[in-house]
């Protein structure tokens, strides 16, 4: 029989729920396996690389504070390891390292920009790291001095043909690179990415070169392939005896008093997934907790038909029919609402394309790898089977005469069972959203010691030493404009660090925040108020000179006996030598405070003079120039801002950022997790609500006697109400109860993310409850009270 | 001996009290036999049709079917048994109402494995000889109450079953119909078809060989 035809007929006929049905398990696959999917893009991060199973990254593991024993783990290390692993230990295949320049904009000769990922790469890289070629050899163009390869997405930008070009870099200019090559871009998913590879060779053109250091200048990452069947652990005692041999790591242990500097090799498909642990948790939480809501419903709907079914699958019985067939039935019927429900899914994933977009900061098409496909397929096929499999069983069950004798449905306890567990998903995924925000509003409204609205800032990457007077007069001139400073960086971005000496130089104190230099209208600016002492905006401040903040002003003092406070003190910050304590000022938040810096913060002088002479005489330097606007001047400043930043920009391409709009998308990663979960309520409320009306239709339809018999003698509809809302509320508070439960451990472990953590007031637990509680009672009270006034005598005729 | 039913009881427990569908029933059929069930409404007819084709359960005595007991019957023999044997026809008609009276013919056959082609065959020829071609493409929901029956009993006989168990036939029947429906049974009856109907109706107990009457689940 084609059970393929009967299963799209049946998708028509009344009270099969099919509608309903495939809406329901559609939304919750669609957000379901968009979670999952993303989960599992994880674990697919560089698996493209040949035998990516035996590539490692070379991890720096070093002791931050030399009191504890704790290791901390970087996955950087200086330029002479990778080829000092090659070269003397054993089992190591092959090794590579790259040094990141960062972003940059990229000319062409014809003067057109392009923005770029640089990497600086030695000529193994493809030994270790292969990419797929579209023109060129890698090795000898690695080797080549101000040789480059671009990626084909760059090239094809470029206008395709671009070998033999020339290219130079914004903030390095007249540094001139030939392309020698291009490769395939690289995918999306691998933790390491580049547009353009220079040689490394040429590292002295751009930055100091410590490709041959030993220790220090740890921005190398360091990629080896072992040899099959060899392990991390055996290569303890060969790069042991390399840093005995290149770093005297014996002696320095010996100072420090024990570990200093220890190399571990990470798999590098874990590098990843190491980085979003937490996150593989929660989303993985939220996803199974959705498709387990919406599949629970899909058999509370199913097992509805159950008396039409339970009847048909008797007739088929007497007709001849095994098992097998019955079952082959309801498979044909699920692969049917599946297939339906799973073009749904994908329609619906379509729509949410760009917010899924915006939120994994990656194309969805990229997900349509093997990692995450095979699992999901089967995870899909698992379903199917599970689905249909037991329906199958259980109707097959059903002796014939019982399922012709008007088959009642029993009490249907499991039914309520069913529901429960919706119950669970949606208090759970409430508590859980309501929580989420509780913590982005809170991060986003906080006080973050500084202020950020009416700040204006652009870098001078790129500009004319010589014009920014005129820049600066020409803003200073705006009647929008409050005041105009210079800084090197802002608190969002974060900071570098230095280290502060001890008073005889031999130790290091603290590690420090270094914003580096600042002029005298920064502070302002940023309404950073130094408390005690002086600003630089005292006549007494020199180049130099160094505000600290409260908490390093504490060090201070605790480390160096001070009792008479900071001020006037002299002290040694490693990179900017001897310098003067001018004042203390509040520590405010640096980065963000879902990932804040905790460390002191500091600030050194530099009067705007002396800024504009540096990059007269350094045109590579950058700092920024910031804006402070007055109240109210916002419509189109931005634009005028960037327009007097132009004059100092030969192609005009100034770039200004507002600090407000960059702090907001400090928490852009908050905001997109409370979204997902907004989307997740939404799709788990939908389905519950579904189940809870599909069940207490059914249960009014089976108690329609009951209640027309009750009423008959004299019940009131709020005694009706009471005796059947109370049923469901007996299930649902210890539903209600496990989905906090689950709620506080996942939102606990989500929060343990933050320094800050938004209050979790009980209120947020008894609402959500509530919500949840109420929101069952009033459905069943508007169903039931339905069939209630329905005139008893009809119910009974009915029967 | 096709059929024997030995001591058998069916009961169902109600408010702690035990309610007898069916009593001591003992009962021996041999192939070819043609045997009507009377007995007032209530009195456990339909019951025994169902114990008697293995659609439900009894729960003491001993039943055997061409010498087999039925309690250690395996479900995949059991649906041979639907498959090749039996025939139904149910007092409520029981026809699968996402299917056309066409297809609702053809489904036994299907399970029996028949092509395509001759199951066409067999169905037109059904369709003919119910006098019902005109309804093929109909469902059941579209028919009279007759004309289902009709469908009914033309699915019982599509697949030539050796046994006939048929709940009140003609019930639903005008009687010139039921006379038909009668003589066909007769008639396949003579052709050694076993034939079991449930039936309210003297005359058309008139056609078996043997009657069988039930009072409250007890044969008298
Ligand atoms: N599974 C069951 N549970 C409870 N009662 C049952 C069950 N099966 C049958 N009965 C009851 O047993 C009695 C006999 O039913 P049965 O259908 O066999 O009667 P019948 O003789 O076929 O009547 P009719 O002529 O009206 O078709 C009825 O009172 C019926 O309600
Ligand atoms: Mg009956």
């Amino acid at each position: 029989m084609n059970f393929l035809k009967l299963a799209f007929r049946r998708l028509f006929r009344k009270g099969e729920h099919a509608f309903t049905r495939i809406i329901s398990l559609a939304a919750g696959l669609a957000f379901g396996l968009l979670l999952l999917s993303e989960v599992l893009y994880y674990y697919s991060y560089d698996s493209f690389y040949p035998d990516s199973d035996r590539i490692y990254v070379v991890h720096e593991n070093f002791k931050m504070d030399q009191s504890s024993d704790k290791l901390e783990s970087h996955p950087r290390v200086s330029g002479a390891i990778a080829p000092g692993l090659q070269a003397e230990v054993p089992g190591i295949e092959a090794a590579t390292r790259l040094n990141s320049l960062g972003d940059h904009v990229v000319y062409t000769e014809d003067l057109n920009s392009y923005d770029a990922n640089i990497s600086l790469a030695d000529e193994h890289l493809f030994d270790v790291l292969p990419i797929p070629m579209v023109s060129g050899n890698p090795k000898e163009i690695l080797k080549s001095p101000m040789t480059c390869m671009v990626s084909q997405e760059l090239a094809d930008n470029m206008g395709g043909n671009v070998v033999g070009k020339v290219i130079s870099i914004k903030n390095y200019p007249d540094k001139e690179l030939t392309i020698g090559g291009v490769f395939k871009t690289l995918p999306e998913n691998t933790n390491y990415t580049y547009d353009v590879l220079v040689s490394m060779v040429s590292t002295e053109q751009f930055t100091w070169d410590g490709t041959n250091n030993w220790m220090g200048n740890d921005r190398y990452y360091a990629c080896v392939k072992l040899n099959p069947g060899v392990k991390p652990a055996d290569l303890v005692p060969a790069v042991r005896a390399m840093q005995v041999k290149h770093q005297d790591i014996e002696k320095l242990e010996e100072e420090y008093h024990g570990i200093v500097l220890q190399y571990s090799f990470e798999p590098i498909k874990q590098i990843h997934v190491n980085n979003v642990k937490d996150m593989i948790i929660i989303l993985a939480t939220i996803a199974l907790a959705v498709l387990f809501v919406s599949l629970m419903n899909y058999i509370l709907l199913t097992m509805g038909t159950l008396v039409t079914r339970a009847k048909s699958s008797a007739i088929h019985k007497t007709c001849g029919a095994e098992t097998k067939n019955l079952q082959q039935m309801i498979f044909s019927e699920t692969i049917v609402l599946f297939g339906i429900s799973i073009v749904g899914a994908l329609l619906m994933i379509w729509a949410l394309k760009p917010i899924a977009e915006a939120q994994w900061g990656h194309s969805l098409v990229s997900l349509l790898n093997p990692y995450v496909i095979i699992p999901l397929v089967s995870l899909l096929v698992l379903l199917v089977f599970v689905t249909s499999y037991f329906p199958g069983r259980f109707f097959s069950r059903i002796p014939v005469a019982t399922a012709f004798r008007d088959y009642k449905q029993k009490r249907g306890r499991w039914k309520l069972v069913l529901l429960s567990f919706q119950f669970v998903g949606a208090t759970f995924i409430l508590t859980v959203l309501v929580i989420v925000t509780l913590q982005y509003n809170n991060m986003k409204n906080a006080d973050h010691g500084y202020v950020a609205k009416g700040v204006y800032y652009g870098s001078t990457q790129g500009m004319d030493g010589n014009k920014i007077a005129t820049v600066l007069h020409e803003l200073r001139s705006m009647p929008e404009v409050e005041s105009v400073g210079l800084g090197f960086d802002v608190p969002i971005n974060g900071a570098s660090g230095n280290n502060i000496l001890s008073m005889d130089g031999k130790r290091e104190l603290f590690n420090v925040a270094d914003f580096y230099e600042v002029d005298a209208n920064y502070l302002s600016i940023l309404g950073i108020k130094v408390d005690e002492g002086d600003d630089f905006t005292s006549n007494q401040a020199v180049a130099n000179d160094v505000l600290i903040s409260k908490k390093g002003a504490e060090l201070l003092k605790l480390n160096n006996g001070w009792t008479d406070g900071v001020i006037g003190k002299q002290i040694t910050v490693t990179e900017h030598g001897s310098t003067t304590i001018r004042g203390v000022f509040p520590d405010f938040v640096v980065r963000s405070i879902s990932d804040p810096d905790v460390r002191p913060s500091v600030f050194f002088y530099l009067p705007e003079v002396k800024f504009e002479e540096q990059k007269i005489e350094n045109p590579s330097a950058s700092f920024n120039i910031m804006v402070k606007a007055q109240e109210g001047a916002q419509d189109g400043l931005m634009d005028k801002i960037t327009e007097a930043f132009n004059i100092g920009f030969p192609l005009d391409d100034a770039e200004i950022k507002s600090l407000e709009a960059e702090q907001l998308d400090a928490y852009k990663s908050e905001k997109g997790f409370r979204n997902a979960m907004l989307i997740g309520n939404f799709i788990i409320l939908l389905v519950t609500i579904i189940g809870l009306l599909g069940y207490t239709f059914n249960e009014s339809a089976r108690r329609r006697k009951e209640l027309a018999i009750r009423r008959i003698n004299g019940a009131t509809l709020l005694d009706i109400l009471k005796a059947f809302i109370s049923d469901l509320e007996f299930v649902a508070i210890p539903a209600v109860l496990l989905g906090l439960t689950g709620a506080w451990f996942t939102a606990d472990k989500w929060m343990q993310n933050f320094a800050f953590k938004a209050p979790l007031h009980w209120g947020v637990f008894a609402a959500c409850s509530f919500f949840i509680l109420i929101l069952v009672a009033l459905i069943a009270a508007i169903n039931y009270t339905r069939t209630a006034n329905q005139n008893p005598v009809d119910a009974l005729r009915q029967e | 001996m096709l059929l024997q039913l030995n001591n058998i009881f069916k009961w169902v427990n109600s408010g702690g009290q035990r309610i007898f569908l069916l009593k001591d029933i003992n009962l021996e059929v041999e192939e070819g036999e043609f045997i009507s069930i009377m007995g007032p409404s209530g009195s456990g007819k339909s019951t025994l049709l169902n114990v008697i084709g293995m659609l439900d359960s009894f729960d003491e005595g001993q039943y055997n079917f061409l010498d087999e007991s039925v309690h250690t019957l395996k479900e995949k023999h059991r649906s041979n048994l639907y498959k090749e044997y039996i025939g139904f026809v149910f007092q409520s008609y029981h026809l699968l109402d996402e299917l056309t009276v066409k297809e609702n013919l053809e489904m036994p056959l299907i399970y029996k494995n028949f092509k395509g082609a001759e199951r066409k065959a067999m169905v037109a020829d059904m369709l003919d000889r119910f006098n019902i071609v005109g309804k093929k493409d109909l469902f059941p929901a579209q028919l009279s109450g007759g004309q289902q029956q009709l469908v009914g009993i033309a699915r019982a006989l599509i697949s030539n079953p050796k046994l006939i168990l048929a709940d009140e036939p003609t019930g639903n029947l005008n009687s010139k119909q039921g006379e038909e429906i009668m003589d066909l049974f007769k008639q396949l009856n003579e052709e050694g078809v076993t034939i079991i109907q449930v039936t309210h109706s003297e005359k058309n107990a008139e056609y078996g060989s043997r009657i069988i009457n039930l009072l409250d689940g007890r044969m008298i």
